[in-house]
């Protein structure tokens, strides 16, 4: 072998000669970018990502044409090289058009991969979908029953017809596991031996001991209450989250293995400081926003006032204050909401909801007014309460003194903010009044001891941590969700407390917190307006499953749930709304991945917006989106049977085609390999609908359970399901070739009709049984034979299939426990 | 296989005979393809026009059966012109004369009139094969195989490369393509009813005495049934229980109502699977059992490569890994086997098998090794048989041509062909539940010949009646020249179409294959 000497970024490196720079440079593992590069198969056209310079020559050259000569001095980075990768993907960007991720995810605060978990619920993978969930939301259950749902406002299926009922769907996932008693087994990190205290049981304490317990560290929660829940429990009541679907949510975090201390009150039966004592590396603060703040108005002090928690925690707690006949409940939010209905359903005939301005205006989510009214709640709006008096009617026990409100000039931010008419009073003849005026972490300060004190208070109450690190004022205190935003929704918690978790993390393990996906995102269109409607060609109108809801009439009377959830038809149904938008192939796209790396920006440069070439899923088991196509040519050149044609009609003035056409010969054979070669989304695999963001994949390395050719794949898995099946070309003998088998066949492993249990026949029918009985019985049977005809008359079939260990052991089953050399297998057949 | 498939790109004259690698091992015939386009020559031998014979630098088509008349020509041919490896007969082979004794009568006229074959075209072939001097392999699959005179099949392609000196040479070699993904393994593993592990002969009392210390019990040392003679054998009241273990005789088995019958009239049936199959649903026992994706463990592939199978979800349910079924039952049969895991198993396989000595799960995690591996620094042998046989010499075994079983007369005036279909595996357990892989082969045709097709009056896509002696099936038909005059050929893949319902349970008399390439049928159009 003769051989060639040169440096490639200053380091001296001997290669064979004959070979290209880029090769040589691969085999020294120093990374030079390229699109369109296969090996062995150079590109007539290379797309000029990987160009390097060589000292003594001008320009840039192509290191996958340049071949590695003796003395070349050859340098991979450097401005001039930087600026004209970046130059070719910003032209490679300009004409590219898709999703990187859907709306929806990328609307949910969660980040949740809601494509994903809805196309595995269009699967009937409700298992993995729940577990996809669970990634970012340990409570999907409490979620899927009370989000105010951000990523259905941005479903693109509303430029069709309705948007995809997301939220319906996690739910139906998580209840569905809860009545199949699925255990998720959701992995964890090795120990750390680091102890993280975490007080407040609420969404935000349970999420922060949810992950952190993922990572290893071992997390007690401490709760002032004799149960866990916090919001959960004291601010929804039973209608809207069942107890024993939030006892169930809460006990599947906690079955990892999360300590608990109940109606342990902070700053009376510990401090922060006895915590640290103890040695807990790290506290988190998610003590919620519990503290209402107070109606001050004279006469508020009176037997029958309550405020907005103090009430709904005594009707969570079983008991059942005397509220009489009407109820006036002062306040617009969703809290107040909940406590009109929970008025009504302690059977209070009139509730009245008082608030200064129009119903538009009520921070209270619209559906949730919307529900509060059909159930019979009043709304007495433009109104505010002045004061509270002993009522002298008969029949009623207070006097609500109330003065009619209008809207006054806007200020100087444009906002009109209400102003009482003078004179315009009001009465209203009540039993009872609960005030619902929003919701504080913290009535002054925080008391118990001197770091108590020490925090840090914002003007609204609130604990002020650092918006990056959840860091409070005070070392290694954390704290996030309604205790630090005031009340807001159960998923902005969990957003909170999964971002606590990780700095937490970070803080005690003294590394540096994982960065989450890049914004960088292709987008077919920001907001509806900018989406060209001719995405949607060809697809028909189909509107949204209705949720099963008990009529108001008859909810309202008790405490059970109002919504029934989605049977299992609608959730397959609705989940097949959803109009995929995001990229199937996000985790593998090179032309995100290096406009990431070279830190284009699409939003300014450029990026396709409208679509030119409708999408093809004409082959059986290939989509192409020739929208995305970048014209690389590696499926073309990839294709080991010239199976594949790639060209276009013409080409523009940056050398981009126009008339793209990609198409299947005659002579494909399905094998797929095309696919697992593109350099973007253009080609996908017909089967894989689940979009893999930053959620853990594992590669199985194992061999093809087909023919006798051994090919070598690999088995990508998340969670618990087989996402596809890919070939390492590297590797003998296969040399990542497969045929459609070996890369599409293996949709039997997770099939319904699989054997789960072993069957014995009982009068004539195969009923299921108990291994023991099974194995019982097998040994009693072919003892019996044995001593009644001897061992040969008992035979065994070995399977090819099987493994060799598998094999042996039967065989040596036959010969030892049976003792006979009845033994073979199909081999002949 | 002797060789490695990576050697395919060395050949300069490949032979495929019998077999259609593009549809049962696809990657394999993929390199078959690829050599062919960077200048090997392809000869290839098939009743069926394959994607190999469209390609092939020439194509013997010989009538079905008359493969060992086919070769015994060949060596004929060879002998007469000279071309034989003379070195490598003298030093490496013994029994030479008496292929030449054998073969003698085989003259191309002779040949002709078995085969169908011309004396033109015998030449060329042979001719072809013997190159002196150059890298000669053969490929065969199930086409020689299938066949009641399967084993002379595969003896006359070993006379054949030993005479023409192609063995232990990277490009050479004889290579049979075996089925299925273990099939090789579960034969190295001694799943025989003939050996014990690694190719022991019942008669080897060393061995015996070897394993019987080492599992502390005493081993039979009779003969056992094979599979295919186990029926007759039930049938006849000798064996009472059976226990399958991932297969599917109803299915399978040649003549398969003579297997339902006998699974009818046992006493006991155990079935252990991935799936209720039709053996299944006569069981008395199922135990759903872990398929590839979920346990750990070894296959050997057609090339001798041991490879790591790995465990990458959990088992559906309650099933279970077949050896930890294994081991529980057989405890309580009261014959302990407790392993803890697969490599403990594969351990035990490497003390006892000199051909598996050297390998480890350690030494296979990235690639795996070709036995033999005689020890653990041994780099194993991706070819056989170099500058010596196994066995010390290489004996010539050459046999007369017996014609095939039942051929067709009056009655049933056609040939059936059991073929497969590239998309499909056996019969469909598996692939038959991705929907990608339905949309590409969705249904069984029979494929007819177009004069065939002219002369019954049977159009493209017409449903037709397919009768043998023993069962009767009905599919469409589709007409093409793929199929040779006389024959009709039909993938065994689909359940609605049991083909095996018609096949002849007739055995070769060594290795007990049954005849599934040829069988007498009659058909009928079925007007709709």
């Amino acid at each position: 072998m003769t051989t060639v000497t040169l440096t490639i970024n200053g380091a001296e490196i001997v290669a064979e000669a004959g070979l290209t720079i880029l090769e040589v440079a691969r085999r020294a593992e120093i990374n030079i970018p390229t699109l369109c590069h296969v090996p062995g198969k150079p590109a007539e056209t290379p797309c000029q990502m990987c160009v390097v310079e060589i000292e003594g020559q001008e320009g840039l050259v192509c290191s996958c044409v340049g071949l590695a000569q003796d003395g070349m001095v050859v340098a991979t980075e450097s401005a001039k090289i930087v600026a004209h990768r970046l130059e070719r993907l910003s032209i490679l960007a300009e004409t590219h058009f898709g999703d990187c991720k859907a709306p929806c995810n990328l609307t949910c605060p969660g980040q949740i991969n809601v494509q994903g978990y809805i196309a595995h619920v269009a699967k009937g993978q409700y298992e993995e979908a729940l577990r996809l969930v669970m990634e970012r939301n340990p409570l999907p259950f409490s979620v899927g029953r009370v989000c105010p749902r951000f990523c259905e406002t941005r479903c693109r299926r509303i430029l069709v017809d309705e948007p995809v009922s997301i939220n319906h769907l996690k739910r139906f996932v998580a209840d569905w596991c809860m009545r199949h008693e699925i255990d998720l087994e959701i992995p964890k990190d090795a120990p750390t031996g680091k102890r993280i205290a975490v007080i407040g049981g609420g969404p935000s304490g349970l999420t922060a001991a949810h992950f952190l317990t993922r990572k290893g560290h071992d997390v007690t929660i401490f709760e002032s209450s004799p149960m866990l829940g916090g919001a959960l429990r004291y601010g929804f009541l039973e209608y809207r989250i069942p107890r024993d679907v939030l006892n169930y949510e809460i006990n599947t975090i906690l079955r990892l293995g999360v300590s608990v201390k109940l109606s342990q009150k902070w700053g009376k039966d510990f401090t922060l400081q006895s915590l640290k004592d103890q040695g807990y590396a790290a506290i988190y603060l998610a003590t919620g926003a519990g503290v209402d703040v107070p109606l001050e108005i004279p006469g508020v002090v009176n037997p029958h006032t309550y405020s907005a928690m103090k009430y709904l925690r005594r009707v969570a707690e079983g008991k059942k204050p005397d509220m009489g006949r009407r109820a006036a409940v002062i306040g617009g939010n969703n809290i107040a909401m909940e406590v009109a209905r929970t008025l009504i359903r302690q059977g209070v005939a009139e509730v009245t909801v008082i608030y200064p301005r129009s119903r538009t205006e009520m921070p209270a989510h619209q559906r949730n007014i919307r529900e509060a009214e059909k159930e019979g709640v009043q709304f007495l709006l433009m109104a505010s309460p002045v004061e509270i008096c002993d009522s002298t009617e008969q029949g009623s026990r207070l006097k609500l003194e109330l003065i009619r409100m209008k809207l006054g000039e806007p200020d100087a931010k444009g906002v009109r903010q209400p102003e009482p008419i003078a004179g315009s009073t009001n009465t209203l003849q009540v039993d009872s009044i609960v005030s619902s005026l929003g919701q504080t972490a913290v009535a002054d300060k925080f008391s118990g001891g001197a770091l108590e004190k020490s925090i840090a208070i914002s003007p609204n109450k609130t604990l002020d941590a650092n918006v990056r690190s959840s860091q409070i004022n005070i070392e290694g205190v954390f704290a996030g969700g309604d205790a630090v935003s005031g009340p807001r929704s159960v998923i902005q918690a969990v957003v909170a407390a999964r971002r606590a978790a990780d700095n937490i993390h970070a803080y005690v393990m003294g590394t540096v917190k994982d960065e989450g996906d890049s914004r960088f995102n292709f987008t077919r269109g920001k907001g509806f307006d900018d989406v060209d409607l001719k995405n949607f060609d060809g697809i028909n109108v189909k509107l949204r499953e209705k949720m099963p809801t008990r009529p108001p009439e008859i909810c309202s009377q008790d405490f059970d749930e109002v919504k029934l959830g989605f049977s299992e038809k609608m959730a397959r149904h609705e989940a097949e709304r959803c109009l995929s938008c995001g990229c199937t192939a996000y985790d593998r796209c090179n032309l995100k991945d290096l406009s990431i790396e070279y830190n284009l920006n699409i939003n300014k440069t450029g990026m396709g917006t409208t679509p030119v070439y409708a999408k093809d899923s004409s082959h059986p088991a290939i989509i192409v989106d020739k929208n995305k196509c970048i014209f690389c040519g590696r499926c073309e050149r990839s294709c080991e049977y010239d199976a594949l044609e790639l060209g276009a009609e013409t080409f523009d003035d940056k050398g981009r085609p126009v008339g793209l056409f990609l198409r299947f010969k005659d002579n494909c054979v399905s094998c797929g390999k095309c696919v697992d070669n593109c350099s973007t989304g253009a080609l996908n695999k017909k089967a894989q609908t689940i979009p893999l963001h930053s959620e853990p994949v594992k590669e199985v390395r194992s061999t093809c359970p087909y023919c006798g050719a051994g090919c070598q794949i690999i088995l990508r898995v998340k969670g618990g399901t087989i996402i596809e099946v890919t070939a390492d070309p590297e590797q003998a003998p296969n040399y990542g070739a497969l045929c459609v088998k070996g890369r599409f066949g293996h949709d039997f492993i997770q099939h319904k009709d699989r054997l789960t249990k072993p069957l014995i026949r009982k009068n004539g029918m195969l009923v299921e049984t108990s291994w023991d009985e099974a194995l019982d019985y097998t040994a009693k049977k072919l003892f019996d034979l044995k001593a009644m005809y001897g061992p040969d008359s008992i035979a065994g079939f070995s399977c090819a299939r099987a493994t060799n260990e598998e094999n042996f052991l039967m065989q040596k089953f036959m010969r030892t426990s049976i003792g006979t050399n009845n033994i073979d297998h199909c081999a002949r057949l | 296989m002797t060789n490695s498939i990576a050697d395919i790109k060395e050949s300069d004259v490949i032979m495929v005979i019998g077999s259609n690698a593009d549809t049962s091992h696809p990657t394999i015939g993929l390199r078959i393809h690829q050599a062919k386009k960077n200048g090997s020559k392809l000869l290839v031998i098939d009743p069926r026009r394959t994607g190999f014979a469209d390609e092939a630098d020439l194509w013997l088509r010989p009538n079905p059966g008359s493969d060992v008349a086919l070769l015994n020509g060949m060596v004929h041919v060879i002998l007469e012109e000279g071309i034989w490896d003379k070195k490598f007969v003298e030093e490496r082979t013994e029994n030479f004369e008496e292929l030449e004794i054998v073969t003698a009568k085989y003259t191309p006229a002779y040949v002709e009139q078995i085969t169908g074959i011309a004396e033109e075209q015998l030449r060329a072939a042979a001719r072809l094969y013997a190159s002196p001097g150059k890298k000669c392999a053969i490929f065969y699959g199930m086409g020689l195989a299938h066949h009641a005179t399967g084993t002379d099949n595969v003896k006359s392609i070993a006379n054949l490369a030993m005479l023409c000196g192609k063995l232990g040479v990277a490009g050479g070699g004889v290579n049979p393509l075996r089925g299925q993904n273990n099939v090789q393994g579960a034969c190295d593993m001694g799943a025989l009813f003939n050996t014990l592990p690694g190719y022991t002969g019942l008669d080897n009392n060393d061995a015996f005495d070897r394993y019987e210390k080492m599992w502390e019990v005493k081993l039979p040392r009779r003969k056992g049934k094979a599979a295919t003679e186990v029926w007759d054998a039930i049938l006849e009241g000798d064996i009472k229980g059976i226990y399958v273990f991932g297969e599917d005789p109803v299915l399978a088995d040649p003549n398969a109502h003579h297997a339902v019958a006998a699974l009818e009239k046992l006493d006991f049936l155990i079935v252990q699977d991935i799936f209720l199959t039709d053996t299944a649903k006569m069981a008395d026992i199922v135990f759903p059992a872990a398929c590839y994706a979920e346990k750990d463990g070894t296959f050997t592939c057609t090339e001798r490569r041991v490879q790591r199978v790995r465990k990458a979800v959990e088992p559906p349910g309650e099933a279970k890994a077949d050896w930890e079924i294994f081991c529980e039952l057989s405890h309580r049969m009261g014959y302990d086997m407790p392993y803890s895991n697969p490599e403990e198993i594969f351990n035990e396989v490497t003390q006892l098998m000199p051909q598996y000595a050297g390998i480890t799960y350690e030494r296979i995690e990235k690639v795996g090794l070709q036995w033999p591996v005689p020890s653990q620094d041994h780099p194993g042998t991706p070819v056989l048989h170099i500058g010596k046989f196994t066995q010390g010499k290489g004996l010539f075994i050459p046999e007369d041509y017996t014609p095939p079983t039942e051929m067709p007369d009056a009655d049933y005036p056609l040939i059936l062909t059991t073929i497969r279909e590239t998309p499909q595996y056996n019969f469909g357990s598996m692939t038959r539940k991705t929907p990608e892989i339905e949309a590409l082969c969705p249904e069984a045709f029979a494929e007819i010949n177009p004069a065939d097709a002219v002369r019954l009056g049977i159009a493209d896509l017409d449903t037709v009646e397919i009768s043998s002696r023993r069962g009767t099936v009905q599919l469409r038909a589709r007409i093409t020249d793929r199929s040779q005059l006389g024959t009709i050929a039909i993938p065994y893949h689909f359940a609605e179409v049991p083909v095996n319902n018609l096949t002849l349970n007739s055995l070769d008399r060594l290795s007990r294959s049954p005849q599934y390439k040829i069988c007498a049928i009659k058909v009928s159009k079925i007007e709709a």
